[in-house]
């Protein structure tokens, strides 16, 4: 299909290109140019730029910046460089012993070409799959405010459930984000006037009336850091992915998952979805209703059944409420069975 | 990638049987004439050439070992007297170009000075063209040309059974992507830029989409001067009030399959100094496409050569034209080379998909599980254009009752237009659509009587001198019991050998995982139906080379990836015992072979290749008697003398020897229209599946943990191809039972790619075992019986009913999704 008769300039669309090699150089680079963005591991900004979603820019590539390390703090808490790829996180025996619902997200989330490519700064700014955010001759409010929303009454299987509004029900799509969310990482950011860390559920919006903001960086912004702090029960945790195909496919439902029981009952417990939402969500609902109760399928069935009760169920996603419920019970269960924390 | 494991072959007394194993042992040398790549741009020769079109193939070296086949006797006594023949695994000639990635793809087409094509498509399935203003369009620099319906200089419509679709649309746009205009430009974004730049203004109308609505009388037409009933097939077999005690009724869909061949649409238009023009092309049959090319061109047949390019894939898809007339029209409008490649987003608008399916059936059996009647509907949405759904409803209907005896059967199909995309040929061809309905009914049936779904179909399985619902009589073998004995005889899976549903073994528990087992059988037609005059064409040289005699063929039959030109060479060797056989690249410069489709060419242009060896043979002998000097070893048999050496140089020496034959199956006829009485087939090819399953009940996941399936096919002719025909036509059928649907809501594509266009991948696919009967056709060359398609058609019932067994679920629609399983 011929695309881009909307809404995009009638000039040959010009791409400039251009490296550098440390942070204070990319920020003023970006930031001194309106059309200018930051190039990491590209697996989603070309993608972008190929269906005329994102407009003409000056692409600034930093995968030289020496901001791709893992790193153990003093403190217990690992840093991710924004650079790192997702497989070095995935492989990180850093990651896969302390967080091994984050090294599980990042497998299930991509094939191995992405994960070898993409960073996880750029994994936080990944845009939703709703085909008519892809599609130019659909109404989308996050492409063109106030254009409409085609997906409330059209193809919507995929959609979310949770967290939407009359403006956008496009799902989330990261899942390393869904993981994230449960550990409550902290999201670096540098720009020239300094630096701010984020809580991870600050850092993704809702959609509300604003579904093009899906997050609160400004031109300029660069994430430098992903912080996960110290969580000794992740070390048995799970993230559990339902989707169409066994591989290289978006979540339906996913459950990010880190539990503690303790005499029977939970003592402590985080969890998060991806696939039924419109930002990475924190299952707080669920997380208040299990804490102190038995660790029992009744009491799960409850929290999940707490967790999905504002859900808005549209013409084909309905039975994701009810897919969500039985998987964060089968997480619930399974991790429980494990023997919660060793 | 499915793996063959080395399994006991499971011969049964009174049949042919082989299993495969998965060796690649047999590998023989093979001297391809393609070179290393040639740096820079390479010339169109070179470019074919390294197709893989032109290459030599050595025969086997006897002393290697071979794959794992035990073969029963030899059905057509075949006495191969060189390595590489008929009925060996000689190493494709294209093969290690394309694990390579050196085979050059259509797409890879080059010729200096040449420009790029680009395509301007409606977004609407359904609008007027109310205006169209090209001048930003030619304004822009780099652009030689913008081209609009005014400028198709001959006729202005094609189509492969009815000429009903605009080469660019006038003023009705009838589906979504429907092409408006062309642009040749010196770079290829330059072109779709300056796509882009045309303004075409759009009255936009309410599609037809619902084909059940567009047969009733009120409905807005499609095509304003015809019904929206494209074809309806009737069968009327017996009693149609017959009644029996028990009765099952279902309801079936089948979604929108797409072929997801993996080279896009693709060709390279050269125009000629005779005012003509060279187009090099995927295609599936070069003929046809020259026949409608040139037709709409507005010049004679001869001034529009093709010659086929590399393809990546068919299954139906390159069966209708898609870029063939706008490359030649750009060309013969610039006088400039002209390229056009689809996109992947294109080309699920480039090319017609399976149809989508409804269907209605009632079947009445007597209370042993013996069927007295089938009565069925089936509604086939045929989208804009006619393309092959005539052919489609006719497989469906004669086709649409299974390979079962029944006395008493009332069949209706229908193919109708919509404003959905429009829906032909693909593997399976109607037959896939019905299968999943016939054998869907066939467990309800199991149920009611309380019988196992084996043995319900083995009382009324259709076997030798039965006669078909169009009163075909069954000749020829007919194994329908036994390819269902022999996969329900293969030891059953092991339980919890596997990885659960979903894929990652830490992460979901075994308490809710229920095995499942489905089975199911398919028969398909092999060949052109229903009085078509199907032949293949094919010209067979003989001469020395080097002072050893080398065969030359040249057929227009399209390699797509088959295996086909493989064949060719096997043919030959077993037909003349010449070891050194060129297959030339396959053009228009000699007699059509028909389609790659219809599971047809290994029959006919494998047939025609043999027919002119034959010849060849017989003035081989001719030669030698006139020389006085009768041929040594001459075995008194139709197939002629193989000749030592020296004979060879007494025979050639005198110039080349050159057959051309011009080869058919036996006539068909066509159907009675108001009874669907006639004799319409050619062959018919039967193939069962056993799918066993693993389903997370509680999560709605689906992990397939091995197929089994056993065909007839014939004779293998090349049991390694045959082997990958099975495989990929079964992870076809997999992927429509459980993921590949293209999503149409109101007549617009919602998922024009791979990553929302979900295709079975390697995690996806269970290891299969294979038997393969080698039942002889007494009327198809060597006895063989087409194999590109069943494994296609039983796969998908199979696994849904596996599905079934698991879960209670009724599935009634494939694709199969969580939310099906899990009820919520």
């Amino acid at each position: 299909m011929e695309r881009g008769e909307k809404g995009t300039t009638q000039n040959m669309r010009s791409i400039s290109y251009s490296r550098v090699a440390d942070v204070a150089t990319a920020i003023a680079t970006v930031t001194a140019d309106p059309d200018a963005a930051y190039l990491a591991g590209g697996t989603t900004k070309v993608d972008m730029l190929r269906i005329y979603a994102e407009p003409s820019q000056r692409l600034v590539d930093i995968n030289d910046l020496p901001i791709n390390h893992i790193e153990l703090q003093p403190d217990g808490a690992v840093r991710l460089g924004a650079l790192a790829r997702m497989n070095d996180v995935a492989m990180s025996p850093i990651v896969a012993q302390r967080y091994p619902l984050l090294a599980e997200a990042l497998v299930l989330g991509a094939s191995a070409q992405l994960r070898n490519m993409a960073s996880m700064g750029g994994n936080m700014l990944q845009r939703t799959r709703c085909s008519y955010f892809r599609d130019h001759e659909a109404a989308c409010n996050k492409r063109v405010p106030g254009s409409g929303c085609s997906a409330l009454t059209g193809v919507n299987r995929g959609h979310a459930v949770l967290g939407t509004s009359e403006h956008c029900i496009a799902a989330h799509p990261s899942d390393a984000a869904v993981a994230l969310s449960a550990l409550d990482a902290v999201i670096h950011v540098q720009n020239r006037d300094g630096h701010h860390a984020y809580a991870i559920d600050d850092f993704f919006l809702a959609p509300e009336d604003t579904p093009e903001r899906e997050h609160p960086l400004q031109h300029g912004d660069l994430i430098t850091a992903i912080e996960i702090p110290p969580l000794p029960m992740a070390r048995d945790s799970l993230y559990l992915k339902v989707r169409d195909r066994e591989s290289y496919e978006f979540a339906l439902v996913s459950v990010a998952l880190a539990l503690r029981v303790e005499g029977g009952a939970v003592a402590e417990v985080r969890m998060a979805l991806g696939g039924v939402a419109t930002k990475p969500w924190r299952a707080r609902r669920a997380e208040h209703a299990l804490l102190g109760r038995p660790a029992t399928h009744e009491h799960f069935l409850h929290a999940a059944r707490e967790e999905t009760a504002d859900a808005v169920p549209r013409s084909m996603n309905g039975f994701k409420i009810e897919l969500a419920r039985r998987t964060m019970v089968r997480a619930l269960e399974t991790v429980t069975a494990r023997g919660g924390t060793p | 990638m499915t793996t063959i494991p080395f399994t006991e072959p499971l011969g049964t007394a009174g049949s042919c049987a082989f299993s495969v194993a998965g060796t690649t042992e047999n590998a023989q040398d093979i001297e391809s004439l393609a070179g290393a790549a040639p740096a820079g741009p390479a010339r169109i020769a070179d470019r074919v050439r390294r197709s893989g079109q032109v290459a030599q193939v050595r025969p086997a070296d006897a002393t290697r070992p071979t794959a794992q086949v035990r073969v029963g006797a030899r059905p057509t006594g075949l006495d191969v007297r060189v390595g590489g023949g008929v009925g060996s695994s000689p190493q494709r000639p294209d093969g290690r170009l394309k694990v390579s990635g050196e085979f050059a793809f259509s797409s890879d087409l080059w010729a200096d000075d040449m420009l790029w094509g680009a395509t301007l498509r409606s977004p609407y399935p359904r609008a007027k063209l109310t205006g169209l203003d090209l001048t930003a369009a030619v304004a822009l620099p780099g652009v030689y040309a913008v081209l609009t319906a005014q400028d198709v200089p001959g006729r202005r419509v094609y189509g492969l059974e009815h000429a009903d679709q605009p080469v660019l649309a006038g003023t009705e746009i009838r589906y979504q992507g429907e092409p408006i205009a062309i642009v040749a430009a010196d770079h290829p974004e330059t072109a779709r830029r300056a796509a882009s730049l045309i303004k075409a203004d759009y009255e936009v109308l309410a599609p037809v989409t619902d084909p059940d609505a567009a047969l009733l009388p009120g409905s807005d037409r499609v095509h304003a001067d015809r019904p929206n009933l494209l074809r309806h097939v009737p069968i009327r077999k017996g009693d149609p009030a017959a009644t029996a005690p028990v009765v099952v009724t279902g309801e079936y869909q089948v979604g929108m399959q797409d072929q997801a061949f993996l080279g896009p649409e693709s060709g390279l238009a050269v125009p000629a100094e005779d005012g003509g023009v060279d187009l090099y092309i995927a295609t599936q049959w070069l003929h046809v496409d020259q026949q409608q090319v040139a037709a709409c061109l507005g010049l004679p047949q001869e001034k529009v050569r093709l010659t086929l390019a590399g393809v990546g894939g068919a299954f139906g898809a390159r069966e209708d034209l898609s870029m063939q007339v706008h490359a030649c029209l750009l060309a013969l409008r610039t006088g400039r080379p002209v390229k056009m490649v689809y996109g992947r987003e294109e080309s699920f608008f480039g090319h017609v998909h399976r149809h989508p399916a409804r269907l209605r059936y009632e079947h009445g059996a007597d209370r042993d599980g013996r069927l007295v009647y089938v009565k069925a509907s089936i509604v086939l949405d045929g989208g804009a254009y006619a393309s092959s759904t005539g052919a489609v409803v006719a497989n469906a209907a004669t086709l649409g009752i299974g390979p079962y005896d029944v006395p008493n059967v009332v069949m209706d199909a229908y193919g109708l237009y919509t404003n959905n995309p429009p829906c032909g040929a693909m593997r399976g061809f109607g037959a896939v659509q019905a299968c999943f309905a016939y054998e869907s009914q066939m467990d309800r049936l199991a149920a009611a009587v309380g019988l196992d779904p084996v043995e319900v179909r083995l009382r009324n399985a259709l076997t030798t001198g039965d006669r078909m619902p169009t009163g075909q009589l069954v000749e020829g073998p007919a194994p329908v019991a036994e390819l269902l004995r022999l996969v329900r005889e293969r030891p059953q899976a092991p339980a919890g050998a596997d990885f659960p549903p979903g894929g990652t073994a830490n992460t979901t528990r075994g308490e809710g995982v229920v095995r499942g087992v489905g089975y199911a059988i398919g028969i398909k037609n092999v060949c052109f139906s229903e009085g078509f005059d199907d032949f293949a064409t094919a010209r067979v040289r003989l001469e020395l080379v080097g002072g050893r005699p080398a065969a030359l063929v040249h057929t227009a039959a399209a390699e797509v990836g088959q295996g086909l030109v493989t064949v060719q060479a096997q043919i030959v060797r077993t037909e003349l015992g010449v070891e050194q056989v060129t297959i030339a690249p396959a053009d228009t410069s000699v007699g059509s072979a028909g389609s790659s489709s219809a599971s047809r060419q290994t029959y006919m242009t494998g047939g025609a290749v043999r027919a002119a060896c034959l010849a060849l043979r017989a003035r081989l002998a001719a030669r030698l008697t006139a020389l006085g000097r009768a041929p040594s070893t001459s075995d008194n048999d139709k197939k002629g003398p193989f000749l030592s050496a020296e004979e060879w140089v007494g025979a050639l020496e005198a110039g080349a020897l050159e057959e051309t034959v011009e080869w058919r199956h036996r006539p068909t006829h066509a159907l009675d229209p108001e009874t669907g009485q006639g004799d319409a087939h050619v062959q018919y090819a039967f193939a069962a599946h056993r799918a066993t399953v693993d389903v997370d009940v509680e999560l709605g996941l689906v992990k397939v943990v091995e197929i089994a399936t056993a065909q007839d096919v014939g004779k293998a002719v090349n049991p390694q191809a045959v082997a990958g025909q099975i495989q990929g036509g079964t992870a076809q059928g997999l992927g429509l039972a459980l993921m590949e649907e293209i999503q149409v809501v109101d007549g617009m594509v919602r998922n024009p790619s791979f990553t929302d266009y979900l295709l079975p991948t390697i995690m996806d696919m269970p290891p299969m075992r294979l038997d393969v009967l080698e039942l002889a056709d007494p009327h198809s060359p060597y006895g063989l019986r087409g194999v590109g398609e069943p494994p296609t058609i039983s796969s998908t019932p199979a696994v849904v009913a596996a599905i079934r067994a698991a879960t209670g679920a009724a599935l009634t629609r494939v694709p199969v999704r969580p939310e099906h399983i899990v009820g919520a």
